[in-house]
């Protein structure tokens, strides 16, 4: 173990840049969600287009902010040393799950187009669906998402509260609480991302089923959180940021983790397609069916190399996960592959039970990326945010020196 | 002969502190290398073993006679002897097969993944948790290798080119297990043994008789412990480490196929492998714990194997509780959620239907039984975990036993139900196989290094990191500990 890095003469908050990046992504946000609006109205169905990009950019970076959530917990839970130093980033990052909250809104107004379960009409006809009526409707819908975010912004919140305390008050008491806070945290965060993402992503085909699916979307939760981390290390340091705390030892570390979360999405991606596959059950292949059908099938190869076999290659070796600079471009490969995947689960459904669709065409449109950049910017500037009057490291975190003097022995 | 250790009083001592401002000592007495190496060493170089071990291994080398006779009568008789009727057709066999595979996660779990997740403190359990894990898996592969009947055709199940250009079923994940399980015991085997040349050394290098020098010296491959051959050992570990992470996943993923492939409700659901892997590590550490708590008494080692050792692996028995209770709940209501008569029927009838005792004994002894680790005063009662580790090897044998039982017992056709009884064969070979396990591990015990001596040490506090001037980051000095220096 080396000497614990100097930083006394490090600068260690946003300051000047806060009030910037709040300013231009803020900006980028609204105009993004400006075009969405203007472009639902101006394209043939583009209302229920628009609903669709945007349920597909909101599960993007809700899952982003789950992943941060899950790293601070599993922190706290593990009593890690090594990550104190970017443990900061982590909070602001699940703290996001607040702003998460308030772009939820535009998903309940779309609900309508995004979960025809909700039609009166198909749940007369359809005696699954009626089956299925107690957990499938409205009103109890409604209930689940007030438990998920309340989970969510609590317990995000809290860990955010307490460690900013700890900031002022330096008490290694705070650092208990948190502990204790995580242990119930972590399986309330279990219970609510699998039916989360039963309710948001599965639920788009309410005939289709898999109990592994909250692992999957868990995978990917917290792989894209592992893969956002450097880029926001690479800005802040390319800004002066943070230079001396956090060293090639904590990328390092980022890197390996990224590197076993990409594995571990691949596993369980392959455990759900190879059952389903194998057992060729009717009720369970039709999901997987639309997704190796026409131009689909090319987005399931390209997530089979792009999200797997490449990242697996560029990852694997030491020097890439060393070097910042090394290490960020395949975090924004693997941020890419993430909202592929994201859009591979949630848009095969735009065509499901529509009168004559082009079955087999991917419906890629400019609301994707307007979304994209509306629902991104608003989420960069909160977490600009989060962490404008606060420094970019837990100041009082009994753990710091361990965290600042950490070396891959 | 007389080891220095002997002197010294081993007690029991509370290093279980949460203090987020000190990391607490691992070690709790004689800190040191030499007194570790003494301590260790005396296991095997003590004249004779505690009396203990000699009734240990008296029951367990009955049990191994048992296993030999169960199972010459089955090879003699065949496998009518067992209570399989069907349309249960696969009943003990492969319970204790799973059973057994699963125990024999936890050793790879802690000398590679806690490895790479730099969990010091598995230093101490790591080198008997991997013997654990290789008997285990020896128990494991013995049941389908008798289930087959037929023994002397075994090399069947091997792709191997012949004349009647027969083949084995490339499609049949039984065949897939062959192959995972038998590179799981390769490098599970290479890993023990790489990790152990050190210590052979040690223990080579202090025999006192010209047999022990000339067998431990065979293997421990000329190891001098030049600072070349400790860096190749520790690129060699690391990459070891590497490659077994996978397997730990990979095997019991491969083992939940030869359910989850068909299409029995009860088996086929997704979730199913990471399920099982969850269940393996969780059955595994049960059983470290079951031996730990025997072991550390009887070989004085209280100090090396502390309550701090014991309160972590209790902590993940309760993390890997509580993702097999996930499991559960997620099947239960996916079962109800599909819409599908048949998946849910399924799931009714093992929660309420004939296996319905065997469904709760599992229910009981995984998910509840776990949660009294809550409580840190049951996370660091020596009784408490022994029990509690002792029920969730119960329970786990009893998740296979319902998965196998229940499904296969009520499937689609109710004229053809049936209900599975075992016969006094299944049973004898059932408990066989503990002799079996436990005869492997009471001579590991007593002839081998036991605890990874060279990796407790750099662990220690003095270790060659110092920085701040005799400052350790992270450690603190016995005194501050309370502990009195021998």
């Amino acid at each position: 173990m080396r000497h614990p890095a100097d930083i006394s003469g490090e600068s260690r908050r946003l300051d000047a840049l806060a009030p910037k990046l709040m300013g231009m992504a803020g900006g980028v946000g609204l105009l993004g969600l400006i075009i969405s609006v203007a472009l639902a109205f101006m394209t043939e169905d583009g209302v229920r287009r628009a609903y669709h990009a945007y349920m597909v950019n909101f599960c993007y970076f809700l899952s982003i902010s789950l992943g941060g959530l899950f790293f601070t917990l599993i922190q706290h839970l593990s009593r890690a040393g090594w990550s104190v130093v970017v443990r900061r980033l982590s909070e602001a990052v699940g703290a996001n799950t607040l702003v998460m909250l308030v772009l939820f809104i535009p998903i309940l107004l779309g609900m309508h187009h995004l979960f025809p379960w909700t039609s009166a009409e198909l749940l007369q006809n359809d005696p699954v669906l009626q089956w299925k009526q107690p957990y499938l409707n409205a009103p109890f819908f409604l209930i689940r998402c007030a438990v998920y975010f309340g989970v969510w912004c609590g317990l995000s919140y809290f860990l955010l509260k307490r460690s900013l305390d700890q900031d002022a008050s330096r008490d290694p008491k705070i650092t208990l609480s948190m502990e204790r806070m995580s242990a119930p945290g972590l399986i309330a965060f279990a219970i609510t991302l699998t039916f989360a993402s039963f309710d948001f992503l599965m639920s788009r085909d309410y005939h289709w089923f898999s109990t592994i699916f909250g692992v999957y979307f868990f995978a990917g939760s917290f792989l894209s959180f592992m893969a956002i981390l450097p880029v926001i290390l690479l800005f802040l340091k390319s800004n002066g940021r943070l230079r001396h705390a956090v060293s090639a030892e904590h990328y390092h570390d980022i890197g390996k983790l990224l590197f076993a979360m990409n594995v571990f999405w691949a596993y369980i991606a392959f455990s759900q397609f190879m059952l389903i596959w194998y057992a060729n059950l009717p009720e369970e292949t039709g999901w997987y069916h639309r997704r190796i059908t026409g131009d689909w099938l090319n987005l399931s190869y390209a997530l089979l190399f792009g999200h797997f076999i490449i990242p697996f290659l560029g990852l694997i070796g030491r020097v890439s996960k060393r070097r910042l600079r090394l290490l960020t471009p395949w975090a924004v490969w693997v941020l890419a592959m993430h909202w592929l995947d994201l859009y591979w689960l949630a848009m095969p459904e735009y065509w499901l039970r529509v009168e004559g669709a082009p079955v087999g065409t991917i419906p890629f449109s400019l609301l994707d990326l307007s979304t994209f950049l509306g629902i991104g910017g608003i989420w960069v500037a909160v977490l600009a945010l989060w962490l404008r009057d606060h420094s970019l490291i837990p100041e009082g975190d009994p753990r710091l020196a361990e965290s600042l003097a950490f070396e891959n022995a | 002969m007389v080891t220095r250790m002997s002197t010294t009083v081993i007690r029991e001592i509370d290093n279980t502190s949460n203090d987020p401002r000190q990391r607490p000592v691992l070690i709790t007495q004689g800190a040191d290398f030499g007194p570790i190496t003494d301590s260790v060493s005396a296991v095997a170089e003590a004249a004779r073993p505690p009396k203990i071990w000699y009734v240990a291994m008296g029951i367990s080398l009955c049990l191994t006679g048992i296993l030999g006779a169960s199972v010459g009568y089955l090879i003699w008789m065949g496998t009518g002897i067992w209570g399989l009727q069907v349309p249960v057709a696969w009943g003990y066999a492969i319970v204790n097969f799973v059973f057994w595979v699963g125990i024999g996660h936890a050793g790879t779990l802690i000398s590679a993944i806690l490895f790479l997740f730099r969990q010091k403190w598995r230093t101490s359990i790591n080198r008997f948790a991997e013997a654990m894990t290789i008997f285990a898996v020896i128990c494991a592969g013995m049941f389908p290798g008798i289930h087959v009947g037929r023994v002397w055709f075994e090399y069947w199940m091997f792709p191997i080119p012949n004349y009647l250009n027969l083949w084995p079923q490339f499609r049949s994940p039984l065949l897939w297990d062959v192959f995972a399980v038998s590179t799981y015991m390769t490098v599970s085997l290479l890993f023990w043994y790489v990790g152990m040349v050190p210590d052979l050394a040690t223990f080579r290098d202090r025999s006192k008789t010209r047999l022990r020098q000339v067998m431990y010296g065979i293997f421990a491959l000329g190891w001098r412990g030049s600072s070349r051959q400790w860096h190749r050992y520790e690129v060699a570990y690391l990459i070891l480490a590497a490659l077994a992470t996978p397997l730990v996943l990979s095997v019991h993923s491969i083992v939940s196929f030869d359910f989850a492939v068909s299409i029995l409700p009860g088996w086929h659901t997704t979730i199913f492998p990471p399920y099982f892997v969850a269940g393996a590590i969780f059955s595994g550490f049960a059983m470290v714990m079951t031996l730990a708590i025997p072991a550390r008494a009887m070989f004085n080692l209280k100090h090396i194997i502390t309550l701090r050792h014991l309160e972590n692996m209790n902590k993940i028995m309760l993390v890997t509780g509580m993702m097999v209770g996930y499991a559960y709940s997620i099947e239960f209501f996916i079962a109800w959620y599909s819409g599908n008569p048949a998946e849910a029927f399924a799931f009714i009838n093992r929660a309420f239907g004939p296996y319905a005792w065997a469904y709760w004994t599992m229910v009981s002894c995984n998910v509840l039984s776990p949660q009294v680790f809550w409580f840190k005063w049951c996370r660091t009662s020596i009784p408490v975990m022994f029990v509690i580790s002792i029920l969730i090897n119960i329970g786990m044998w009893f998740e296979r036993f319902v998965i196998v039982a229940s499904s296969l017992s009520r499937d689609f056709l109710p004229s053809s139900w049936g209900y599975y009884i075992p016969t006094r064969w299944d049973v004898l070979t059932f408990a066989g196989s503990f002799g079996l396990f436990m005869t492997l591990f009471l001579l590991f015990c007593r002839y081998l290094p036991m605890v990874a001596m060279a990796e407790v040490k750099s662990v220690l506090p003095q270790a060659g990191r110092h920085p701040g001037h005799g400052q350790y980051w992270g450690e603190i000095t016995p005194e501050e500990n309370g502990e009195d220096r021998p």
